[in-house]
């Protein structure tokens, strides 16, 4: 076998020692560390842009928290005006019907004593004609007129 | 007929002589040169890819991006932040090993596998092995001996583990590099075996041909397989660079 010729050796061991030196000194430290720079660039840029995106992310998320407090406050506020103009609408409708109701009762009461005196008068006047009928009638009939007391007084205990 | 021999595919052959230095030869052969064709598909790739690094990564830098980060992600998991740094080393490593037994595999062309050679793979492996020691040393002092320590370990019972983790400490280049090297050679030797079985059958004189194409779907099949383990192997040895590297920079 040819690997196992001593001869061999000792040329190509240095030849592998030139070769390796060449390609590591001469080919790869001129060119690979380009390349790792930017592998490096292009992981930085990526993390960079995740970040700012994340970042972007979270400005959305804290505007539209705000937003939604924003409009709850809102909302809380419209209620809070309409319950107290609910609530004032209502106060003054109260003291409006009440004062109607007071104006009402005084007019009734008013109205109920007119009816009473006109009732009285009526009654006074009913007597009279029904005192005058049955003086006449007992006149006619017996021919005494009875005194005008006695008379008013049956006539009130008939109606009565 | 020539090339029947499955181990002639790994002979080196020396193809521009060049005079001993310091006793040591260093002639050009074969295994240099598929080295040197190695470091040209590799500087076409890496250069080709980073001309212009964009954020949003066209064609061949996404390609180059791609083994980047599975070579980063080996690296975070089994040695972690520290180890960002030794990436470039450990890229280095797994995409000239990658070359090196895919190019190997390329029919017609005369193509050598330097890493189906022992010597290459364990200058590999003692390039690595070295780095370990001197990371070792450098971060930790002479406190790096504790790596044959388990941590909490009775006396006892360590005095008993200590030689065994030295051995498997030495022994780390050695399994490293007869790993790939006997992947590499095996998968070569079993296409060689089978491309000679193509021509064998296949050359019956009664019925020619068809014979010959079983073997053949075999050997399809098995240069499937051989791509697989080409990069399969390439990641263990990766792999265990970047594992044996942990336990230089984070000790226990």
């Amino acid at each position: 076998m040819p690997q196992f010729e001593l001869a061999n050796f000792a040329p190509q061991m240095v030849w592998l020692c030139i070769a390796f030196a060449i390609l590591f000194f001469g080919i790869v430290m001129p060119t690979l560390p380009k390349l790792g720079r930017v592998v490096q660039a292009r992981a930085d840029k990526v993390t960079g842009d995740i970040d700012s995106a994340a970042k972007a992310k979270a400005d959305a998320d804290r505007i539209e928290a705000d937003y939604a407090a924003g409009i709850a406050s809102a909302q809380e506020s419209a209620r809070a005006t309409l319950d107290a103009a609910r609530g004032s609408a209502a106060a003054a409708l109260d003291a409006k019907l009440a004062q109607s109701k007071a104006a009402l009762g005084a007019r009734a009461e008013a109205a109920d004593k007119a009816l009473g005196a006109a009732r009285a008068k009526a009654m006074g006047e009913i007597e009279r004609v029904a005192a005058d009928a049955a003086t006449q009638i007992v006149e006619k009939l017996t021919g005494t007129r009875p005194d005008a007391d006695t008379a008013t007084g049956a006539a009130r205990a008939a109606l009565a | 007929m020539a090339g029947n021999n499955p181990m002639e595919q790994f002979a080196i052959r020396v193809l521009h002589p060049i005079p001993p230095v310091a006793g040591v030869d260093l002639s050009f052969t074969n295994s240099s040169l598929w080295m040197l064709i190695a470091l040209a598909v590799v500087a076409v790739f890496l250069y080709a890819g980073t001309a212009r690094p964009t954020l949003v990564p066209g064609r061949m830098q996404a390609a180059v991006e791609t083994i980047y980060g599975f070579i980063v992600s080996m690296m975070d998991e089994n040695v972690g932040p520290n180890g960002r740094r030794f990436v470039p080393l450990i890229f280095s490593i797994f995409i000239f090993v990658l070359a090196l037994n895919i190019l190997g595999l390329i029919p017609w062309v005369g193509a050598f596998t330097p890493t189906s050679h022992v010597a290459v793979t364990l200058a590999l492996a003692f390039i690595i092995f070295g780095i370990v020691l001197i990371v070792g040393f450098w971060k930790h002092g002479l406190h790096f001996f504790t790596l044959f320590w388990p941590k909490g370990v009775n006396v006892a019972l360590g005095i008993v583990i200590l030689p065994i983790e030295v051995v498997s400490f030495l022994a780390r280049p050695f399994t490293l590099a007869v790993r790939l090297f006997a992947n590499m050679t095996a998968g070569h030797v079993l296409l060689k075996v089978f491309g000679t079985f193509v021509v064998a059958l296949g050359s019956f004189e009664a019925i020619p041909v068809v014979f010959g194409v079983l073997p053949l779907a075999v050997n399809v099949a098995l240069a499937a397989l051989e791509l697989l383990i080409a990069l399969i192997q390439a990641y263990v040895f990766a792999l265990l660079a970047s594992i044996y590297l942990n336990d230089a920079i984070n000790l226990h």
